[in-house]
């Protein structure tokens, strides 16, 4: 199992993560309309690597000597969109656990929504926002999409500022059904103009979950007083440690970030990237769960 | 004025401000949440650090070595010396320098040694002193230096010298009489490539080739020249191919053949130089020293040496 957050640092295949990770979370982030009601089969479809083979109709392969696999016809309405922050500041690195960045995390746990989703039968897309621009994956179902989001996903890297507001604004227009958003980011700039987005489409009445990544030394000052340091996106200009106004600071933003959220109704968890995974997926699922 | 030219080293300032580096500070490392921190001055160390040590060197020697030259840069390292010209007995040379105190003095031997003390005076230290001894000719003016210059002379016997002189004529007895009295010449009745003076006083034409620094022409039907030369004192004279020509005659008097002979002696034969009193040459310090140039030679060579070397650390640092 992947049970440390050091290990999760050493692999680099997101799909062993899911199925570590999933092992024991089941199946279902959201009750589909559809369950229950019988699954009602749609149509055969050639296998494709990557189906499950309980899902491979084993009497039609004895018949006609090839994988087919059975689509059923259980498609929830609710597309799932999974909203990376890929801005250079998602390269803050954890200060105990080494080789293990935010970024990372938030890859491995997009991948792990991304394969409940898809169990699920829910459409997913992605969005990732870094390097001044937004890379949009249009959501769809199956396998295939699923090793799309995963090429995509290992692909990214941190990089830039995130995308001025009006190139956000301009790439919303993919949400008209009701859709889950799923977002996972370290929310150090807020408002900006992801904030912006999410809240609206929070206001387009989609659901939208904001997973707040942080790490231990972030969350308790844990940096010698009087360091230097500087901003990853804001370029030049140095910044001298000093704990007091740095926790002070950092509540007063978190604090304003919370209120943004709660008056917008958009359920945040705050997860360390030093946290288990499981333990953080499933946090951040549940509180899905309960909506 | 040569020295203002150290003023010149000012120009090092600038290969050393090029390879002048502040050192940035480099060990802040990115934080995602620095937002949340004041902002410090941009603080850079103040430690001076130079690139390309080994270049900067090399430019700093080569500008030194040039401002050196134009400097005419010279170490005085000289210190007592004795200047002797080539020649002289060496036991009147023991006993002058006995006493004047020179005698574990160095020795140079020059054959002119006031002319080139003048030009390498700068050699010898403040304090050195100079002794000048030997056959040392007196010049025009009286010698100024920056040091103390002792003056010995002696006159050496003048070497001995042969001179020749070729008479073509009919009348050889009466030529040959001129010389007879004097010593060191040598008469000849066949002229030869040694021949100073040839006296042609036949009508025929001289061999072609023939050459000599004078001709007295006797008789003036073989050199056409003469016939519309310049005369002076009813002698005419002219210049040819074959040298100076002078139309002449056996002198009739000892009156005569004297005047002829100091004539040729006065315009063919440098003076004798007349030789300086011994005596002490007092140091004036306001003397400037000339140009040396002494170590101009050494000083080139150090020049395109460095140049050499800076070209080729300059290329290899690019690469």
């Amino acid at each position: 199992m992947l049970a440390t957050p050091a290990q999760l640092a050493h692999t680099t295949d997101l799909n062993l993560v899911i199925r570590y990770v999933l092992a024991g979370l089941g199946h279902g982030i959201h009750a589909g309309r559809e369950r229950g009601a019988g699954v009602e089969f749609s149509e055969y479809r050639a296998y494709a690597p990557g189906d499950e083979w309980r899902r491979v109709d084993w009497k039609l392969l004895a018949r006609a000597d090839r994988y087919f696999v059975r689509e059923a016809e259980r498609d929830s309405h609710v597309a799932v969109w999974l909203w990376l922050d890929a801005s250079a500041s998602m390269a803050e690195p954890s200060r105990s656990v080494a080789g293990l960045d935010k970024l990372q995390y938030a890859r491995a746990v997009l991948a792990c929504i991304a394969a409940i989703a898809q169990r699920q039968g829910d459409a997913f897309g992605l969005i990732v926002c870094g390097g001044g621009r937004v890379k949009f994956t249009p959501a769809a179902r199956g396998p295939r999409q699923m090793q799309r989001i995963l090429a995509q996903l290992s692909r990214t890297e941190a990089q830039g500022s995130l995308p001025p507001a009006e190139t956000l604004r301009a790439s919303l227009h993919f949400a008209r059904s009701p859709s889950l958003v799923f977002a996972v980011s370290d929310y150090l700039d807020w408002p900006s103009a992801q904030s912006e987005a999410l809240l609206r489409l929070r206001h387009m009445r989609h659901d939208v979950r904001a997973l707040c990544l942080q790490t231990d030394a972030e969350c308790d000052a844990g940096f010698a007083d009087g360091s230097a340091w500087r901003d990853p996106e804001a370029g030049k200009g140095l910044f001298r440690f000093e704990s007091q106004a740095y926790l002070k600071n950092r509540a007063d933003h978190f604090a304003g970030m919370a209120a943004d959220c709660r008056r917008s109704d958009i359920r945040t968890l705050d997860a360390r990237i030093e946290q288990s995974l499981q333990t953080v997926l499933r946090a951040w699922l549940r509180q899905a769960g309960r909506a | 004025m040569n020295s203002l030219w150290w003023l010149a080293l000012a120009v090092l300032l600038l290969p050393v401000w090029w390879h002048r580096q502040k050192r940035e500070r480099t060990n802040a490392q990115p934080l995602a949440t620095a937002r949340f921190l004041p902002r410090a001055d941009p603080q850079q160390q103040r430690v001076w650090r130079w690139t390309d040590r080994v270049l900067l060197l090399m430019r700093c020697l080569l500008l030194t070595a040039l401002i050196a030259l134009l400097a005419d840069l010279t170490l005085p390292w000289r210190g007592d010396t004795v200047l002797v010209t080539p020649g002289t007995d060496a036991e009147w040379l023991e006993r002058h320098v006995a006493e004047t105190g020179f005698s574990g003095a160095a020795r140079l031997t020059t054959a002119d040694p006031l002319g080139w003390l003048a030009v390498h005076e700068r050699e010898w230290k403040a304090g050195a002193r100079l002794l000048v001894a030997g056959n040392v000719s007196m010049p025009a003016v009286r010698p100024q230096f920056c040091h103390k210059v002792e003056l010995r002379t002696l006159a050496s016997p003048l070497p001995k010298s042969e001179h020749r002189v070729a008479i073509v004529s009919k009348r050889t007895a009466q030529w040959r009489a001129l010389f007879a009295a004097l010593d060191g010449y040598v008469v000849t009745d066949t002229p030869d490539a040694k021949s100073e003076l040839i006296i042609w006083d036949v009508p025929d034409a001289p061999p072609a080739g023939m050459r000599a620094p004078l001709w007295w022409v006797g008789d003036a039907t073989a050199f056409p020249e003469l016939r519309g030369a310049a005369s002076a004192e009813g002698m005419r004279y002219a210049d040819s191919a074959r040298g100076r020509l002078w139309s002449a005659a056996p002198a009739a008097d000892a009156g005569a053949a004297r005047s002829m002979f100091e004539t040729w002696q006065r315009l063919h034969y440098a003076p004798v130089p007349y030789l300086a009193p011994s005596q002490l040459l007092a140091a004036s310090p306001g003397q400037a020293a000339p140009v040396a140039g002494a170590l101009r030679d050494i000083l080139m060579m150090v020049l395109a040496a460095l140049f050499a070397l800076e070209r080729i650390l300059a290329h290899a640092s690019r690469r």
